[in-house]
């Protein structure tokens, strides 16, 4: 089950983080995955060095497994515009196909929400309904 | 489009909004006009960058992301690709478009006879509509991380020429 899902901006600063954890955990939850999610972009940066595997391959915006924590795991995607999204999983092994999926969906619902004209590019994302899809689309897994 | 999945709209509408839209804020008096197309664009191309890029292998260097400018940005904002790219390798690209289409419908009143033709008056009018496409431009290449300026020269309608300066990282 996927109990955070978070947006990183092209310097790095948070757009959007939202936890999908059972009642009882309040903001302090929040705070725990501020930290994981910082600590994945190392591993994402990490994972931009490295060289393609194949000369000529194209490379992919799925970056998959990042690193472990005690009782998470984390996944990573990254667009062309090097904004980054991140997941965090509690314990279960997901197949890469369907996290792909869930990615491009993650990604497609926040091209949505910055085409918004009300929006400035590089700022948190507020919009209720950016919230609304996000919550379908992590929860429908 | 391959870029576009049904997401199109009338190319009639969007010529009268891109003519409106100069229009419009040339009658204000309290915002310079050339400031308010230009972030307008800005912002546009910087959202259009994310939407088509989404699909696509990742871009490197900014060379690829030139030719993704000329190639599918392109045929996605203006119906067709660029026709002729060319460089000086020292971070200068200019891309030449046969028949810019946005500008395919502008056209200036024959000068009564008699009346010495002036520097070209089409290139002076096209002027204030190529600053929404060349902040678009601007937008998307800034979006995909290359810091650049854009400047277009229409002195031969329909043919335009757009140039673009890659600022040095250093």
């Amino acid at each position: 089950m996927i109990v955070c899902a978070a947006v990183i901006g092209q310097q790095n600063n948070p757009l959007y983080l939202e936890t999908f954890q059972q009642a009882g955990t309040g903001s302090e939850g929040a705070l725990r995955f501020h930290y994981i999610v910082h600590c994945s972009l190392d591993a994402v940066e990490e994972k931009l060095l490295q060289p393609q595997k194949t000369p000529g391959e194209p490379s992919d915006a799925y970056l998959g497994f990042l690193y472990p924590t005690e009782d998470f795991k984390v996944y990573g995607y990254v667009s062309n515009t090097k904004m980054k999204f991140i997941l965090v999983l509690d314990d279960m092994a997901p197949k890469d196909e369907e996290m792909r999926l869930i990615f491009k969906r993650f990604h497609a619902a926040f091209i949505d929400a910055i085409s918004n004209p009300f929006y400035t590019v590089n700022t948190p994302i507020t919009s209720p309904s950016f919230d609304a899809s996000i919550r379908t689309i992590m929860t429908t897994v | 489009m391959s870029l576009v999945k049904g997401r199109t709209c009338s190319e009639s509408c969007m010529e009268l909004l891109s003519l409106e839209l100069v229009h419009y804020y040339a009658r204000q008096n309290n915002i310079p006009a050339p400031a308010a197309v230009e972030a307008i664009g800005f912002r546009v191309g910087r959202q259009l960058a994310e939407r088509y890029t989404a699909n696509r292998a990742r871009l490197g260097e900014p060379l690829e992301v030139i030719k993704f400018i000329c190639k599918e940005f392109w045929a996605a904002a203006f119906r067709k690709q660029v026709d002729n790219l060319r460089t000086n390798h020292r971070g200068t690209f200019v891309l030449k478009d046969a028949a810019f289409r946005w500008l395919s419908k502008l056209s200036v009143d024959p000068l009564p006879p008699g009346v010495p033709a002036g520097p070209s008056p089409v290139a002076e009018l096209a002027r204030d509509y190529l600053i929404l496409p060349c902040a678009l431009i601007r937008g998307a290449l800034v979006h995909l991380g290359v810091e650049a300026t854009v400047t277009a020269d229409a002195s031969n309608l329909p043919a335009c020429d757009f140039t673009i300066n890659i600022k040095s990282r250093n």
